[in-house]
């Protein structure tokens, strides 16, 4: 083995698992925005104004 | 008045000048007649005939009367947009900018191929470098393995600049023959069985606003904390994407999408052309180094699809990967996944293997880079 075949050895060894760790940290990343950040639904602009305008009429005595 | 002085390009000919301009004809037909990453493609060989006719303008030249240097176009380029290395990561932006995370967010295990179909970079330096090439020269032939074409520029501009011709040819080349390769690859690695397990696919899944902004800002500062070499790479590619995502520059986005991908990818196509001298292209090194590209891309689909025949070994029955998803690890995208989806649809029509396939290769995309960042990070330590 020569010690360039030695270094390359070893550069490959570190990076192989500087990628898994790296996209290890990334799955964890997407998994906790997923949890912290939930897609929600937008209520429709007009709806959402019929709704408060239904309520206020029903309000008024 | 002789022929030397009445046709001086005719005359400083060799056989070597015509074997490159061959080559860049050869390029060219590739482009328009096979359709192989002619944005790319194109602009190499039309520049690959521009360079190697003798006493080109397009490369510096020694004036004969002064004796001072003339400075050539593509020279000029050449120091401005690759030895700087703004056109690859000019390049990056746009790339981000074009690349949608959700399929991650509704698959991110499948991540963990974007890193496993890296194997190809690490085994192919191991290689280079039982073949007598020094540490520098076997990182940047690796690199031809990331299937991403400014990678492989980036890391040999830096570290091999000589190799930086047959580099990018040989990386542009086989992106264009996924289909071609890959295959016959994935075939002998897998069962007909294995390749007719059916994926579940939550492509329903929503993804919120907020989430595909904070992505890249992450990833970027993550990715910064752990290998600050990396920030030229996975940052441009990131900042793209935060263009994209963040829902008040579209016309920006638009811009890196189509404007600026276009100009940087035809002045990165000629200018990297410069390189494709005869002097510096025709020798056994670029055989040897179009040779290992190949071997590169065939065992970063080996890794990709082993990496899925070893996950399997601790899935239920039921909840089983399909092996050949591995093999879009690569960052070759969307080619990889649509070749993928296509070999499941060959053995079984009702077989959807596109949305997990494409999330592994969005996986690619950022595992490619990553690999990059790695290499520019530990090989100045070992060098």
């Amino acid at each position: 083995m020569t010690p360039i075949f030695e270094k390359t050895l070893l550069i490959a060894t570190i990076g192989m698992a500087g990628i898994f760790l790296f996209m290890a940290v990334f799955y964890l990343l997407i998994r906790a925005l997923d949890k912290l950040m939930p897609f929600q639904e937008k209520k429709p602009a007009e709806k959402w104004s019929e709704e408060t305008a239904t309520e206020k009429e029903e309000e008024e005595p | 008045m002789g022929m030397e002085q009445l046709l001086p390009a005719i005359a400083g000919m060799t056989w070597q000048d015509m074997v490159m301009i061959g080559v860049g004809l050869l390029l060219i037909y590739l482009a328009i007649a096979k359709n192989y990453e002619p944005t790319l493609l194109l602009p190499m060989g039309f520049g690959a005939i521009l360079v190697n006719i003798p006493l080109s303008s397009a490369l510096t030249q020694i004036d004969p009367a002064t004796g001072n240097a003339v400075e050539g176009v593509l020279n000029v380029f050449f120091d401005a947009g690759i030895a700087t290395e703004i056109f690859p990561l000019l390049i990056f932006i746009a790339i981000g900018a074009m690349i949608d995370f959700s399929p991650l967010f509704r698959n991110p295990s499948l991540l963990l191929f974007g890193a496993a179909a890296q194997f190809g970079i690490f085994l192919t330096m191991l290689l280079a470098s039982l073949l007598g090439y020094d540490l520098r020269e076997a990182a940047s032939i690796g690199i031809i393995g990331a299937a991403d074409g400014p990678t492989s520029i980036v890391v040999a501009s830096r570290f091999a600049p000589g190799l930086l011709g047959p580099i990018s040819v040989a990386a542009y080349s086989y992106m264009a023959l996924v289909p071609i390769i890959q295959p016959p690859v994935v075939r002998l690695l897998t069962s007909k069985r294995e390749r007719l397990i059916r994926m579940s696919n939550p492509s329903n899944k929503q993804i919120s606003k907020k989430a595909l902004i904070v992505f890249p800002i992450a990833v970027t500062i993550i990715a910064g904390i752990i290998a600050p070499s990396s920030l030229s790479l996975i940052g441009f590619l990131m900042f793209g994407n935060l263009v994209r995502e963040c829902g008040v520059l579209n016309k920006l986005s638009l811009s890196a999408q189509n404007e600026l991908a276009s100009l940087v990818t035809l002045l990165l196509g000629i200018t990297i052309a410069s390189t494709m001298t005869a002097e510096r292209f025709i020798r056994v090194d670029t055989l040897i180094i179009i040779a290992l590209g190949l071997f590169a891309f065939v065992f970063d689909t080996f890794g990709g699809v082993i990496f899925a025949k070893f996950l399997n070994l601790f899935r239920k029955e039921g909840s089983k990967l399909n092996p050949m998803i591995g093999a879009c690890g690569i960052s070759a995208f969307p080619m990889s996944a649509r070749v993928i989806h296509q070999m499941g649809q060959k053995e079984d029509p009702f077989n959807y293997l596109l949305m997990p396939a494409i999330s592994a290769n969005v996986g690619g995309q950022i595992g490619s880079v990553v690999a990059g960042g790695i290499i520019l990070t530990l090989v100045p330590f070992f060098a």
